[in-house]
C-alpha cells in the first residue's frame, strides 16, 4: 500500500513535468546546445572534445530542476492559487511528495543527459570510455537536483536560475574564485566537472570519484536543508 | 466528520486564530462565515494540512489530513483560484492529479463533464476566466468522489448561473449523505444553501448553530451576521 502510494506520487510528478512547456524547452536546450557547440568545434582534437560541450549543455537540466520546484509556487494574478495547495491535498505526506519529485527530476535529467551525451559524443567522434560518459550523466543529474534544492529554499525560480545559468554560460564565477582561493575548487560545479573533464586549469587535483563525491555532498546538504524547511513551513 | 478542535494560530506576533472549535457533519452543508481576514482560509488550510497550527487539532474522521490513507476519496478541497499552473491545459492538470492520487484516467472525462468544462479541457489554464478556474478546481476535488468537500469562497468569481449551479450541486452532495464545509463572506448568497452556520470574526468563533438558531428573531442570516460581527468586535 505504501509502495503503491509512492508510485502514484511519482507518476503524478512525471506527468506534471511532461505537461509543462518549459520542461520541453529545457529538454530541447539540453540537446541542442551541446550538439550545436560540438558541430562548431568539430575539428577540436582536445581529449575533452565533446565533454566540454556537455559541461555547457547543463543549462537544460538547470531549467528542469528550477521549474520542477518553482512551478509549484508560481502565482498568476492575485486571485489565483498556487499549485502547491493542490499537490499537497493530493499527496499530503510532504516527505513522500518531495521524494517523488526528486525521483521524477532524476528520471527526466538522466534520460536527457544520456540522449545529449550520445548525440554530442557521436557528432564529435569522441571515442572516450563509458565511465567518462557516465560521469557526464551524473554531473547533469546532480546539477538538476542542485537547481531543484536551491529553488525549494527560495520558492522562486528567478534567483537560482540567474545564478546557475550565468555561472555556466557567461562568467564562471566559481572558476574565477578558484584563481583567488583554492577552496573554490570545492564548489559543486568545479568539483563535479572532474567526473568527465580531464584537462582543468585548477589549483587542486581531484579524482573523478572525489569530485563527484564533493558535488554529491553539496546536493545532499541542499536537499536536506530544503526538506527541513519545506516540512516546517506553511505551504 | 470534520472536527476542528481548539485551533490557535500565531504568525509572528499576530494572532490569526484563537481557540476555534466546530464540526461539520455528514449530510449537512456547513457554512463557515466571516468577513475577509477573519481566519476562514487559515482554518481550512490547517484542516487540509497546508499550514501548521500553533496549537489545537483539525481531524478528518479522527485522523489528521496528512495521515489519511486515501485523501482524494475522503476530502476534496477547493481553495483559492484554480490551483493549477497556467501553462498546462485543464485536462493535463486533472491528469496529473489523477495519476498522483491513483485514480483511473477515465474519471478525468467524467469530472470535466460534471463541471461543464469539457469544451475547454484542451485550453491552457492561463486562458481561463476566474469562474472556469474555479470549476477546474472543483473538478480536481471531485476526482476521488470524496466523502467530504471543503470549499474556500466557492461562489467568488462565479456568474449568477454558476452560483445557482454550485448551490444545487452542494445541496445534492449533502442530500446524498456527504459532508460539505464551505467558507464565505457573502451571507445573502448562502442562506438557502447552508444547514449549519459557524460565524468567525477576528480569529474567534462568535456564534454557531443551525441556520434557524443563528438567524433567530432577525430577518435573515445577513442581519444576524452583522449584528454578531459589528459593534462588539474588538
Amino acid at each position: 500500500m505504501r509502495a503503491v502510494r509512492a508510485l502514484s506520487a511519482y507518476r503524478g510528478e512525471l506527468s506534471k513535468l511532461a505537461s509543462l512547456p518549459s520542461v520541453w524547452a529545457a529538454c530541447l536546450v539540453g540537446v541542442v546546445v551541446p550538439a550545436g557547440v560540438a558541430i562548431i568545434n568539430a575539428r577540436s582534437t582536445s581529449v575533452d572534445a565533446g565533454f566540454q560541450e556537455l559541461a555547457f549543455g547543463v543549462v537544460g537540466v538547470i531549467v528542469l530542476g528550477v521549474v520542477a520546484a518553482s512551478s509549484e509556487y508560481f502565482v498568476d494574478g492575485e486571485d489565483n492559487g498556487r499549485q502547491i495547495t493542490t499537490s499537497l491535498t493530493v499527496v499530503p505526506s510532504r516527505t513522500r511528495f518531495l521524494l517523488a519529485k526528486i525521483a521524477a527530476v532524476t528520471t527526466v535529467a538522466t534520460a536527457l543527459a544520456v540522449v545529449a551525451a550520445v548525440i554530442t559524443l557521436l557528432l564529435i567522434g569522441q571515442a572516450a570510455g563509458l565511465s567518462r560518459m557516465f560521469g557526464a550523466v551524473v554531473y547533469w543529474v546532480l546539477t538538476a537536483l542542485l537547481a531543484f534544492g536551491m529553488t525549494l529554499l527560495t520558492r522562486n525560480g528567478i534567483i537560482p536560475l540567474a545564478l546557475l545559468i550565468l555561472n555556466t554560460s557567461v562568467v564562471t564565477v566559481t572558476f574565477l574564485l578558484a584563481k583567488i582561493t583554492t577552496l573554490a575548487v570545492y564548489f559543486p560545479d568545479m568539483a563535479g566537472i572532474r567526473m568527465f573533464i580531464t584537462e582543468v586549469d585548477l589549483p587542486v587535483r581531484l579524482s573523478p570519484v572525489a569530485g563527484g563525491a564533493v558535488m554529491a555532498a553539496w546536493v545532499v546538504a541542499l536537499l536536506v536543508a530544503g526538506f527541513a524547511t519545506f516540512r516546517r513551513r506553511d505551504a | 466528520m470534520l472536527k476542528i478542535d481548539r485551533l490557535t494560530k500565531r504568525r509572528g506576533s499576530a494572532l490569526i486564530l484563537s481557540d476555534v472549535s466546530f464540526e461539520a457533519r455528514r449530510g449537512r452543508v456547513t457554512g463557515f462565515l466571516g468577513p475577509n481576514g477573519a481566519g476562514k482560509s487559515s482554518t481550512l488550510r490547517i484542516l487540509l494540512g497546508l499550514d501548521h497550527p500553533t496549537s489545537g487539532t483539525a481531524l478528518v474522521d479522527g485522523v489528521r489530513f496528512a495521515a489519511l490513507r486515501d485523501p482524494l476519496a475522503k476530502v476534496g478541497a477547493v481553495l483559492d483560484g484554480s490551483g493549477a499552473h497556467r501553462s498546462r491545459t485543464g485536462r493535463a492538470h486533472l491528469n496529473w492529479v489523477a495519476a498522483a492520487g491513483g485514480i483511473p484516467r477515465r474519471r478525468v472525462d467524467e469530472v470535466l463533464e460534471l463541471v461543464e468544462l469539457s469544451g475547454a479541457a484542451r485550453k491552457r489554464v492561463g486562458g481561463y476566466s476566474l469562474g472556469m478556474g474555479r470549476r477546474l478546481a472543483l473538478a480536481a476535488a471531485l476526482l476521488g468522489d470524496p466523502e467530504a468537500l471543503v470549499l474556500d469562497e466557492p461562489i467568488n468569481g462565479l456568474d449568477p448561473e454558476g452560483i445557482r449551479w454550485i448551490r444545487t450541486f452542494l445541496r445534492e452532495r449533502a442530500a446524498a449523505g456527504h459532508t460539505v464545509l464551505l467558507s464565505s463572506h457573502l451571507m445573502g448568497e448562502l442562506s438557502e444553501t447552508v444547514d449549519d452556520v459557524v460565524i468567525i470574526n477576528r480569529g474567534r468563533v462568535v456564534a454557531q448553530g443551525t441556520l434557524a438558531e443563528i438567524t433567530g428573531a432577525r430577518r435573515n442570516l445577513e442581519d444576524a451576521f452583522f449584528a454578531l460581527t459589528s459593534g462588539s468586535g474588538r
